[in-house]
């Protein structure tokens, strides 16, 4: 069957030129400076020294917290939602994923535009508020609204992993569990979460790189004081034109996820290890 | 001895707008190796699934010692279930899996370590504690499934056709084992398989089942030997089925003959069927017999030669150890004791 | 096993969610059907926005784009991925394991980042943006999620499946097409469908590697931001129903769908080829390449230009002159570009622009000389404008008092106002603000007048709740939601039209006076045609039309007079007090004094 391995040399060149490659040059233009004119290169570490800076330490301390409060906010209601759908027929089942599944089609700038529509000073939530005889709020530009906007962005990204995994469940496991004495609420945790744990490391590790790196929705509902790392890059590069400091911040970026993801992975494997 | 311990009443069970059973009566008794038998569809792993707790029947009662359990959900039922496929976690160790159920009762740490040891040992699975069960071969991981099943010392032990993922040899031994482990422990298996040497192979009681109706219960012996309709002489091993009359008691008319039989209590001239198992046909020379025919074929099959016999009315099927060569006239010869009379089903 | 309870528990949570997924896109295809601009305000059903969807060219180009792109690199990246995941599973596993560990780099690297390398990686071998540099991205990013579903597939086929064909004699090709193929049919689905999905709502990637006027429906999206207008939400209501649709079709009846899979494909690729014929035929026309700010142009004087002048306008719009710069330094070429005075100042230092022929710009006459010679530009060699205004405080008649207005900027500092005002968000306007309330330039170098403006935002955001808004700040003006805002005069002119509680106020400290100028770059070799572009938008009727259509305040003297008494009547900010004393323009920044200010305006901002 010598025949199929020639079949990955033409994704191996494409891979070198397209993927490795465009890294590689992030990565010099991290240890350089010189602007965007290659030919006057210089070496330095300034460009990393400068995010340890406190404001930039900040941006990145402010990424991961909403990153993670985000992430949870996402698997709490992603799976109670995947779960939920699991109980259904399986035609039920097949609908209620493709529900799910269409907002995923639609612009994430669009919809982020809905809620702006939506949260805005004089948007539907306040006109709604007045209408019952409440004191309209302001939601736009805070916390709260680019965690929805976050949320509602990544939510089928994790529903969709962890209802996979749960719908594979092979339904003579429950029916075991049930059958040495576990009630409904230990068997959940016994045998459906922990079945359920690949799918829920995939969703959490979607739904981390999402939040992690997205600048649209927290300029767009979080107003211009909402800087995060994404925001951060899109500057550098945009606004500010230092495409040396963005491409030192682009690698770290890089390298929390990797070793974010790698975590992720190892716990996945020593859950496996410790059970067996 | 006979002491009632599960009583099956009226039990019928719908999905949507089938009935898969129609109406099962059956009384367990304890300690001992009942066995659902039946073709695919039969109903007979409903049945078991009732007992379970997994299905709740659509009507009738499921008795335990005479206190009816159809709406006790299954985790506060005092059985246990083998599964078809073991159904062991995989997230789970060898021990973990066997553990499952005393740790959901919170039992003491110790006393757990120390039952599911001794489980683990009575099984043959020492040293496989720390195992991951998907590393286990079939055989194990059946041993693995019953000894997580026995630790939680149930008064019932359920088996969904657990030898049916089994290759031939372990099958036997498996077998065997089964029945040492029911005899060690001393509490009721239920057991459901298709197979049908199984079945007699095991059990004290064969319960036949079809089209979720129960055909026959009784002993292998009985079924075996006294099947009582033509479903189940077909079903358990190779026969001849004959259409007959029954002249009066004691004598029985096919084939243009009157037999004497062993059987009676039927009416005059009522359609019957008669049974004849293959090996209890001798061939003898033409004359000596009153049925006769030639050999159309003849296969070896090991201990036996399998003979086709052609005669007028219909081909005989015979067991002997004797070979007789194709297009040989022969005579077919059976004892009064060998011919077995049964109802005419209409069913069919 | 479940009560009736949970189970309405169950019911109520699945609808309440999927209540908050389509609750946004409920609310989209709702304001497509407004009958005024605004996407807060309903005020009445009509169609219009379908019919300005229609006549939209730039739309409807980018519809052809993100379709036609998804649909290759869907292909494209669904083949490569298939034979690659089909190689894999017989490779050595050293080779294997680089293979997945590389091609998982696209999908854990941040979008934002692969989007930079791939745009370093193209202005490094100087390959010209467009078409092909989106396509070849888009597979880029396509093909590992193609790999991530064929490749278990893979795995768990019986190894012996195309040994066994093989054996029966089909060549290892036949093999592949006619039983692995089919084997991995549902992997190869999901791939593509992912593939699809990800390469159809790509913003980040496609926004860093395109060029020459290639856009898709994201990239207009985003450079509406600096005015939204319900003509994309009549097309995301028709992409939301197509989409639905098929989904649903695909899943009720696959059966017909996979007839209709057919046409539908054979139509696609005859849809393309005729476009691209199309277009390949009006190849031979001449070209102009207009690189504008978004929802900056009265879309049917592009029209009438072609028709005039029997060419073809590529018109590209940006967000920003910053991404404008980002966007031609990094290789994207263009004829014509529209940026803002220090912008310009930047282009002409670095020897971007060619300088104009005014003998060819007959209209100029018309140009008001109070906004001519600019510093970023003294001798106008280089720049014709196109927009011109101030930035003010707009602010409500009803709640602000007259006497508090002689504060000037320091208005935005009274704590009177706490809570009721919006900064734009926006470094250099910011700064200018803070500037010129000290009394300083606007244009300073100075780190210590700079730091001073540094402390009086920091101030001002801790003691008065300021929001730094986008252009949302137009829509919750015009509803009155705050007293005070920092906005560009084209915009107060727009609210004050609308709502006449609203005034606009140039505080005598001085002011920013901004020009947008249109300047011809040194790669635009029909200097001729561009030269009629400029003209042609200098004209009277166009500039009218213009101005009416955008609400920024036009060059050309009559026109401004003109609309002043008509349309905007009585609106201060349409005509804006040019050439007063203590306003400036911008002025272009050295890059330290620049990283500078961005420092300090990230430290604003991040709290």
């Amino acid at each position: 069957m010598k025949h199929f391995t020639r079949l990955v040399r033409p994704y191996i060149v494409w891979m070198v030129l397209i993927v490795v490659l465009p890294l590689l040059l992030i990565v010099l233009y991290s240890f350089t400076t010189g602007g965007n004119e290659l030919v006057n290169i210089r070496f330095t570490l300034d460009n990393f020294k400068k995010i340890g800076e406190p404001i930039y330490f900040d941006v990145f301390k402010k990424s991961m917290l909403l990153g993670i409060v985000s992430v949870l906010i996402c698997l709490v209601f992603g799976y109670t939602l995947a779960y939920m759908i699991t109980k259904y027929s399986e035609k039920a089942q097949n609908f209620l994923i493709l529900l799910v599944t269409i907002p995923m089609w639609i612009n994430t700038l669009l919809r982020t535009y809905a809620w702006i529509s939506i949260l805005s000073d004089n948007g539907l939530l306040n006109r709604l508020l007045v209408l019952l005889g409440l004191e309209p709020a302001t939601m736009m530009y805070t916390d709260a609204a680019v965690m929805l906007g976050l949320v509602s962005d990544m939510l089928p990204f994790m529903v969709i992993p962890i209802h996979t995994s749960i719908r594979k469940i092979d339904k003579s496991l429950i029916e075991a569990s049930h059958d040495l004495g576990a009630g409904n609420f230990q068997t959940f945790w016994q045998v459906i979460f922990k079945m359920s744990i690949p799918g829920v490391i995939n969703g959490v590790m979607m739904t981390f790189l999402l939040s992690i790196s997205t600048f649209v929705i927290p300029k767009l509902l979080g107003g211009g004081q909402y800087m995060l790392i994404g925001n951060l890059i899109e500057t550098q590069f945009i606004s500010v034109g230092n495409w040396n400091f963005g491409s030192a911040i682009s690698i770290l970026l890089t390298l929390l996820i990797v070793i974010g993801i790698s975590l992720m992975k190892k716990f996945d494997r020593e859950e496996k290890e410790e059970n067996g | 001895m006979k002491d009632a311990f599960i009583e099956l009443k009226g039990l019928t069970k719908n999905f949507d707008s089938q009935q898969v059973l129609k109406g099962i009566d059956l009384t367990i008794y304890r300690n001992e190796f009942l066995t659902l038998l039946g073709p695919s569809g039969c109903g007979k792993t409903t049945t078991l699934r009732m007992i379970a707790g997994f299905e709740e029947p659509s009507g009738g009662e499921i008795l335990f010692d005479g206190v009816d359990i159809s709406k006790v959900p299954a985790y506060k039922r005092e059985v246990n279930t083998v599964f078809q496929k073991y159904a062991l976690f995989p997230f789970l160790n060898v021990f973990d899996n066997v553990a499952f159920g005393l740790k959901i009762k919170k039992m003491d740490k110790t006393v757990i370590e120390h039952k599911c040891m001794r489980m683990i040992e009575l099984m043959g699975l020492k040293g496989f504690e720390k195992r991951d069960v998907s590393s286990l071969s079939g055989g194990q991981q059946q041993r693995v499934a019953i000894a997580r099943a026995l630790v939680n010392e149930p008064k019932v032990l359920l088996l969904d056709e657990p030898l049916g993922a089994l290759d031939a040899k372990l099958r036997k031994e498996m077998q065997t084992e089964l029945k040492r482990i029911q005899k060690e422990v001393g509490i009721t298996f239920i057991f459901v398989t298709h197979d049908q040497e199984e079945a007699l192979s095991m059990s004290d009681t064969v319960v036949v089942m079809n089209e979720g109706i129960i055909q026959q219960v009784g002993s292998p012996e009985d079924i075996y030997n006294e099947p009582e309709n033509r479903f189940v002489a077909s079903f358990i091993g190779d026969s001849n089925i004959i259409e007959a009359v029954m002249k009066k008691d004691l004598l029985v008319s096919f084939d243009g003959f009157d037999f004497d039989c062993v059987d009676k209590g039927f009416k005059d001239n009522e359609n019957v069927e008669v049974v004849i198992r293959p090996e209890d046909i001798d061939l003898v020379k033409p004359e000596e017999a009153k049925l006769k025919g030639t050999v159309k074929t003849i296969t070896f099959k090991g201990v036996h030669h399998e003979i086709i016999v052609e005669t007028g009315n219909r081909d005989y099927l015979i067991h002997t150890t004797d070979y007789f060569e194709p297009g040989l006239e022969v005579g077919i010869r059976f004892g009064p004791d060998d011919i077995h009379v049964m109802y005419r089903m209409d069913w069919e | 096993m479940k009560t009736k309870k949970a189970r309405i528990a169950s019911a109520v949570y699945i609808t309440l969610c999927f209540l908050f997924f389509y609750l946004p896109i409920a609310v989209t295809m709702f304001y497509s059907f407004n009958k005024s601009k605004s996407l807060t305000n309903f005020t009445g059903f009509s169609l219009t926005w379908y019919a300005r969807l229609i006549e939209d060219g730039s739309i409807m180009k980018a519809v052809y784009v993100s379709i036609t792109i998804a649909f290759f690199a869907t292909i494209l990246s669904t083949v490569l991925g298939t034979i690659t995941a089909i190689g894999l599973s017989r490779c050595r596993k050293v080779l294997k394991d680089v293979i997945l560990n590389v091609n998982n780099l696209p999908i854990m690297n941040p979008d934002i980042v692969t989007a930079i390398g791939l745009m370093i990686l193209f202005s490094s071998i100087m390959f010209e943006k467009g078409y092909l540099t989106m396509l070849l991205s888009h597979i880029a990013f396509c093909t590992p999620y193609v790999i991530t579903s064929v490749y278990p597939k893979v795995r768990n086929l019986d190894p012996n499946v195309a040994e066994a064909a093989l054996d029966l004699g089909a060549t290892p090709f036949q093999a592949l097409t006619k039983v692995l193929l089919p084997m991995l049919k549902d992997g190869i689905f999901a791939g593509m469908l992912l593939a699809f999905t990800m390469s159809f709502d790509d913003f980040v990637i496609s926004y860093f590697v395109t060029g020459n006027g290639v856009q898709n429906i994201s990239i207009i999206v985003y450079n509406m931001t600096k005015r939204t207008n319900p003509t994309i939400n009549a097309l995301s209501t028709i992409v939301i129903l197509v989409i639905a649709l098929t989904l649903i079709l695909i899943n009720v009846t696959p059966a017909i769908v996979k007839n209709a899979m057919k046409y539908v494909t054979a139509g696609l690729v005859f849809i393309i080829v005729f476009v691209s014929v199309f277009t390949g035929m009006q190849g031979a026309q001449k070209t102009l390449r207009v690189y504008n700010a978004g929802e900056y142009v009265d879309p049917a004087m592009l029209e009438a230009f072609e028709q005039e002048y029997d060419c073809r306008v590529v018109y590209e719009t940006f967000d920003s002159n910053e991404s404008m710069y980002t966007k031609v330094k990094s290789g994207a070429e263009f004829d014509i570009l529209i940026p803002s005075d220090y912008m310009i100042e930047r282009l002409i230092q670095e020897n971007m622009l060619q300088p104009l022929d005014w003998s060819l710009l007959t209209n100029a006459d018309g140009l008001d000389p109070a906004i001519m010679g600019f510093a970023y530009d003294p001798d106008n060699t280089y720049s014709a404008p196109y927009f011109v205004g101030t930035v003010g405080i707009l602010y409500d008649r009803t709640v602000v008092s007259e006497e508090d207005l002689k504060d000037g900027w320091e208005l935005l500092r009274n704590e009177k106002y706490k809570g009721n005002l919006y900064m734009y968000d926006s470094e250099r306007d910011s700064f200018m603000v803070a500037l010129k309330a000290l009394g300083y330039s606007m244009n300073t170098s100075d780190k210590e007048e700079i730091r001073q403006a540094y402390e009086w935002l920091l101030d001002q955001r801790d003691t008065m709740e300021v929001v730094y808004a986008g252009d949302d700040v137009i829509d919750n003006m015009i509803s009155g939601n705050k007293a005070l805002a920092v906005v560009y005069s084209g915009d107060a002119a727009y609210i004050m039209s609308e709502n006449p509680d609203m005034g606009y106020l140039e505080p005598a400290e001085g002011t920013n006076e901004w020009c947008d100028g249109m300047v011809i770059t040194d790669a635009c070799n029909d200097t001729e045609l561009a030269h009629q572009f400029i003209n042609y938008m200098l004209s009277y009727d166009v500039a009218y039309a213009n101005s009416a259509y955008v609400g920024y305040t036009s060059p050309i003297l009559a026109v401004t007079e003109e609309l002043a008494g008509t349309d905007f009547e009585g609106i201060n900010s349409y005509a804006p007090d040019f050439g007063y004393g203590k306003n400036e323009v911008f002025r272009y920044q050295e890059t330290e004094i620049k990283q500078y200010f961005a420092d300090l305006w990230t430290k604003v901002k991040a709290y």
